[in-house]
């Protein structure tokens, strides 16, 4: 926690600028990761403190099928909009189910999805042993205490894991994100934008030092299409998922003509869980379809002792969610 | 690194000067004497240094002063109008909904902003929605009867 | 409001006396504390559990921008160790003596800087040289020495181990009870400041008068040269009752820099620096008949404890005590590891509560009787080990009171046979009897001209409303309204008092208040003894009683005549009076009684998902006198909060190999939310005990009692899976 310089620039292409070209630089929006890992736990050392809280990335605007949320749209703001409450019910779910409504004020969806894991490993710098934070130093979490860890892309190298729920119904629904660095724009589907760990658990997404995530860019649900949003937790609210579903489902005669699905509280990353929507394209709504696909979405996850119930534990949460958006009875 | 700042708390300009690392919180109690608002966590987990920023709850704790310039800061002392408590203040005290305080003024301006927020419309969004306000002593429930009168006294006087 | 002269059970629900304060921010908490001048500490702690320290290298700390010292062992003074402590034994170790390590987290150097933001940047810089050695972790470790029957406090009656070989029915488990952490809300600060050799601290203390004696003790100064304040504290449950290294440190380095130094620990210091409830497990055997009488008891409780710390936890204290059963055995165990030093957290002994309310239920599933039923089969009539009365018990009114409050008659016994919706219903209670204690403590009262009274004691109040009752005794023994009664607390220069812990303040503080204002009454007569002006010259103690402000004759109240009319006649400003209680050892031909309640819990359980939740608790208690109801009502709904957090979510995780605390955040260790808590209800029962002076008997702690057995009772009915280790939590219930 040396002491950093605080700038707020007035314009994105300043703010870039100003970033890309400091290696000890760092956006600061809603603080709520930052200034944890910054001033409290002491992870990330900072130079320069880029505060682009008052850039104008704020607001939601809605087209034909998307909505466009700027990056500093905080969470209270995006759950708040009556697009989201009408066509993408289980994003305001996940939202309202995340963190408290302070945060939530503070939060943006920009910092949202680049939350860091909030693996007490990795937070605590005198834990010798993390990969994230210091690569090649090892894992202390994956021989240690582990509850709320990753059990799927997760490794001997890093079972951290990446806590969003907003992100959870985000990926389900091939949100797009935007970027902005000094050598132009680009988009990036979220679906593509982390990095599942690897050999470098410290390299968590797609965007370089001083990139900037601008907007993202958010497909509603068809008129028809039901979705919900299921967490599972100890506490009965202010608390990580354990496990968590996000789910939306077209169904016509009893038949899933489309779904989406992703899992929240397993992964390393936010995790589409694409073969089981293949499972459950096509198949009747009942209970046996679901737990096929709930079968397929937890295969071949990786263990530690504190975190094996969480593969049983993350079937029964995608059954129920499915369950609940379908109205099929248990 | 020193930054020569004004914030505007509870409708007063207040200059100082603070370290570029020094957060609302620490100074709204260590530059300005305003010691109402309480460290309990001082990571976002527990929500005692909850204040009003422009209007809505934020926790103090992970904001940097400097970026709270120019914005307006209202902390559990700006309540009190005229030596008159707020009607939420005086709910709390009838229904004993504290017992070490040291929660409280985070309990009641997060309890402000649920009220304007409209999320008082039940015993159970009332516990939602104040659930990021931690209290070790318990007064959850009173906290509830609290919140609940000042909401039906509020609708009735409309 | 006359409750005590009036020998009524419940007090007035007074508003909190420090509510305008508390609610707008205005209480002085020590770590609101500040003075000109004022520079900042911050903790550097150790990063292995055992082990010595090689080398400190602080140059890059001391070159920091704003900092004035780091002190570390290599330079610290010696300091001696604090004093023996009533109650509680031994005080911790005090800090900084050599190079050795006994926990993670243990502290190892104090940095003072000019900020808060140096001192931390600063304390980041220490760098330390470790030699580890391997730590002794783990409650189960055969390496770990044990101590056996550690405080003398074992309970032997009979023959327990003959009477279970012969017994028609034996049950034998065991349990297990994670580490929990206090977590006050409120973290516990220091700011400490010398004017020469007298020494000023705001701590965050539930006793100064011990605090003061400590420091006193360590510093090697007279004690009347030491002043702790703690007008207001931001929570206890026990972490205040011993005056810790980190406070020590503080006043240390103020010395030696010579300048008021404020130190606020962080919250994952809190979980180092402060005390924990041990971890614990117990193996209980139970001999009964198979009519449901408890024949033997045999209950051995294992508590873990720091390297070369103290603690007392008392986990089969109340075994003895709660049911009529003629052969008893208790066994105490404590398991030495490198971990930071466990105190008392809320309720020390509720563990035992939990096994014998588990077990108890469990045999009411064997032998096929009601579980209210069969405590009441057991029920204790006389102390069952001193054979001598209690000198109050209405638990038997408890269990009527709460099982008809709860509608217990509606529980269907057959396991999962009752449902809401997709939610398995569960329906669980237990009983409890608890401890209590009244402690020596000292008062001074006094009336002033303009006719207010003044309560001033070393007393505090740490949110169980110490200055709200103090405030109502005093003006009904005065015959005062409460607004003229000004209750100074919290300041170890007053009369000593004895701690806000072991449910043991209240009693003790009012029955001194009672005693001084008796002997206020004599010392106006005294001043009216010679006076042929007053009505009341010449007149005894039990002549007169005190109303509306003056003091009048017991027969004829209309002679009488104002405190203000005295004192303004013999050109006094005011006229005090000192009281104390010294609790009789022996118990009067009595068995002095603790509280006595009955838990009624209704659970929800989602099977599928393995969640958990409280549906609503009834809790019926026997607490005595009630002073305040309404304050009386939250010491019980906060406790049972506080025992909700420890059945379902409480868990103070050490890390295997390191030793560190895992999980030693708010984020991380989890405490009941709102959305956890539904509405609880409470009801009193009983009469005043005779054995304390102003008949009641404490109630801080019975409120977390009896919770968690009663929630594991329930999710057992509703699911038919005992659980008999805490949290109970989402893994366990799948």
């Amino acid at each position: 926690m040396n002491a950093f310089e605080y700038v707020r620039p007035d314009d994105v292409a300043g703010a870039v600028t100003m970033v890309s070209r400091d290696p000890h630089a760092s956006y600061l929006a809603g603080g709520t990761t930052l200034l944890d890992l910054v001033l409290k736990d002491g992870v990330v050392e900072l130079g320069r403190v880029v505060d682009i809280t008052r850039l104008p990335l704020r607001g939601i605007s809605r087209g034909d099928d998307t909505l466009r949320v700027g990056a500093l749209t905080t969470m209270e703001e995006l759950a708040a909009d009556p697009t989201v409450t009408e066509r993408l019910p289980f994003v305001r779910e996940a939202l309202l189910l995340g963190a408290s409504p302070q945060l939530r004020n503070m939060a943006t969806v920009g910092g949202n999805i680049l939350q860091r894991t909030r693996c007490r490993y990795f937070r605590d710098p005198t834990v010798a042993a993390c990969n994230k934070r210091a690569p090649g130093s090892g894992c202390a979490a994956v021989t240690g205490v582990a509850r709320m860890h990753a059990i799927l892309g997760a490794r001997a190298a890093c079972i951290a894991l990446h806590a969003s729920d907003l992100c959870v119904p985000l990926v389900a629904l091939d949100a797009v994100v935007h970027i902005q660095g000094v050598g132009g724009k680009r988009s990036v589907p979220l679906t593509e934008f982390y990095v599942l760990p690897g050999d470098r658990p410290d390299i968590e997404n797609v965007l370089q030092h001083g990139e900037l995530i601008t907007e993202v860019e958010v497909p509603l649900l068809p008129v028809n299409a039901r979705s919900g949003y299921l967490k599972v937790r100890d506490r009965a609210s202010y608390e990580f998922a354990l496990t968590s579903a996000a789910a939306a489902l077209l169904i016509e005669d009893g038949t899933i003509a489309r779904a989406r699905l992703a899992l929240g509280g397993v992964g390393t990353i936010p995790r589409r869980a694409r073969e089981a929507e293949e499972l459950l394209n096509g198949a009747p709504a009942v209970n046996q379809t679901f737990r096929a696909a709930a079968e397929v979405a937890l295969r071949d996850p990786f263990t530690v002792s504190g975190t094996a119930f969480k593969v049983e534990l993350a079937k029964r949460t995608i059954v129920r969610i499915l369950q609940t958006v379908s109205g099929v009875q248990s | 690194m020193d930054i020569v700042s004004t914030l505007r708390v509870n409708r007063t300009e207040r200059p100082f000067t603070a370290d570029t690392r020094t957060t609302l919180l620490d100074a709204l109690r260590e530059q300005l004497d305003l010691t109402g608002t309480k460290k309990g966590c001082d990571q976002g987990a527990c929500g005692a240094c909850t204040v009003l920023l422009d209007g809505k709850r934020v926790l103090s704790c992970l904001s940097l002063a400097a970026q709270c310039e120019g914005r307006e800061v209202t902390t559990i002392e700006g309540l009190a109008r005229d030596g008159k408590l707020h009607p939420v203040q005086a709910a709390f005290i009838r229904h004993d909904g504290f017992q070490c305080g040291y929660c409280t003024p985070g309990q009641i301006m997060s309890a402000v902003a649920l009220l304007k927020e409209g999320r008082a419309g039940s015993d159970e969004e009332i516990r939602e929605f104040m659930s990021g306000n931690l209290c070790r002593c318990g007064a959850y429930p009173n906290i509830v009867a609290a919140i609940r009168e000042v909401a039906r006294l509020g609708s009735e006087s409309q | 409001m006359t409750v005590v002269t009036a020998n009524k059970l419940l007090g007035d629900p007074v508003d909190r006396v420090d509510g305008p304060l508390k609610v707008t921010g205005a209480a002085p908490y020590p770590s609101d504390v500040t003075y000109p001048g004022l520079v900042h500490a911050v903790l550097v702690q150790s990063t292995i559990a055992a082990g010595t320290i090689r080398s400190i290298d602080a140059a890059d700390a001391e070159a920091a921008p704003g900092v004035l010292a780091v002190i570390t062992h290599e330079n610290a003074p010696a300091l001696a160790e604090g004093p023996m402590t009533p109650l509680l034994g031994p005080a911790p170790p005090s800090p900084l003596k050599d190079n050795r390590i006994l926990h993670h987290g243990q502290h190892v150097a104090i940095v003072v800087a000019e900020t808060l933001e140096q001192a931390t940047a600063a304390a980041r810089l220490v760098r330390i040289d470790y030699e580890e050695t391997a730590p002794v972790l783990g409650i189960d470790n055969p390496e770990a020495a044990v101590l056996r029957n550690p405080w003398g406090l074992e309970t032997q009656r009979g023959d327990a181990a003959a009477a279970l070989a012969s017994a028609e029915v034996v049950y034998d488990e065991t349990f297990a009870i994670a580490a929990g952490t206090n977590n006050p809300l409120g973290l516990f600060a220091t700011v400490a400041r010398w004017e020469g050799d007298r020494l000023i601290v705001h701590e965050s203390t539930q006793w100064p008068t011990m605090a003061r004696q400590t420091l006193a003790t360590v510093f090697n100064v007279p004690e009347n040269d030491v002043q702790v304040l703690v007008p207001y504290l931001g929570g206890g449950f026990g972490a205040g009752l011993r005056t810790w290294p980190h406070a020590i440190l503080t006043a240390l380095a103020a010395r030696l820099v010579d300048r008021p130094v404020k130190l606020v620990l962080t919250r994952p210091q809190m979980f180092t620096s402060v005390g924990h409830r041990a971890e614990t497990t117990q193996r209980l055997r139970l001999g009964a008949t198979r009519a449901g009488r408890l024949v033997a008891i045999d209950h051995v409780g294992t508590s873990t404890l720091g390297a070369e710390a103290a603690n007392m936890e008392f986990i089969s204290i109340e075994t003895g005590a709660a049911y009529a059963c003629p052969n008893v055995a208790t066994h105490d165990r404590q398991v030495r590891l490198n971990i930071p030093s466990p105190g008392w957290m809320r309720g020390p002994g509720s563990e035992g509560n939990f096994a014998i309310e588990s077990a108890l239920d469990e045999l009411s599933y064997t032998l096929g009787i009601d579980p209210l039923e069969l405590r009441l089969r057991n029920y204790a009539e006389v102390h069952p080990q001193s054979g001598l009365p209690w000198s109050s018990k209405a638990l038997r009114e408890c269990y009527r009171v709460g099982a008809e409050r709860f509608g217990w008659t509606r529980r269907t016994p057959e396991i999962g046979s009752m449902r809401e919706g997709n939610w398995l219903v569960g329906y669980g209670m237990a009983g409890v009897t608890f401890g209590g204690a009244q402690l020596p403590c000292q008062v001074r009262v006094s009336i002033r001209r303009d006719g207010s009274a003044h309560v001033r004691s070393a007393a505090t109040d740490i949110g169980t409303g110490t200055y709200t009752v103090a405030t109502q005794l005093a003006a009904e023994l005065l015959g005062l309204d409460i607004g003229q009664v000004r209750v100074e607390i919290g300041d170890s220069d007053l009369a000593p008092a004895p701690p806000s812990g072991g449910s043991s303040l209240a009693t003790s503080l009012g029955g001194a208040i009672r005693d001084a204002a008796g002997n206020l009454l004599r010392a106006f007569l005294n001043v009216l003894a010679e006076d042929h002006r007053s009505p009341l010259q010449g007149r005894r103690r039990d002549d007169v009683t005190a109303a509306d402000g003056r003091i009048h004759l017991v027969d004829d109240p209309s002679v009488g005549e104002t405190y203000s009319d005295i004192l303004a006649r013999h050109e006094l400003d005011e006229l005090a009076a000192d009281g104390e209680i010294n609790p009789q050892a022996d118990g009067a031909g009595m068995a002095p009684s603790g509280p006595f309640a009955a838990r009624f819990a209704e659970v929800r359980i989602d099977a599928e998902l393995g969640l958990l939740r409280v549906a609503r608790i009834v809790s019926a208690v026997d607490a005595g006198r009630i002073l305040n109801e309404k304050l009386a009502r939250s010491q019980i709904i906060g406790a049972t909060v506080m025992g909700i957090g420890m059945t379902m979510l409480e868990e103070t995780i050490f890390d295997p190999g390191s030793g560190r605390i895992a999980n030693a955040t708010f984020g991380d260790y989890l405490i009941p939310v709102n959305a956890d808590v539904p509405d609880l209800d409470v009801v009193f029962v009983g009469e005043p005990d005779r054995f304390s002076p102003i008949g009641s008997k404490g109630l801080g702690e019975v409120g977390i009692v009896g919770v968690s057995a009663a929630i594991a009772n329930a999710v057992y009915h509703a699911t038919g899976r005992r659980i008999r280790s805490l949290p109970i939590t989402i893994d366990q219930l799948l």
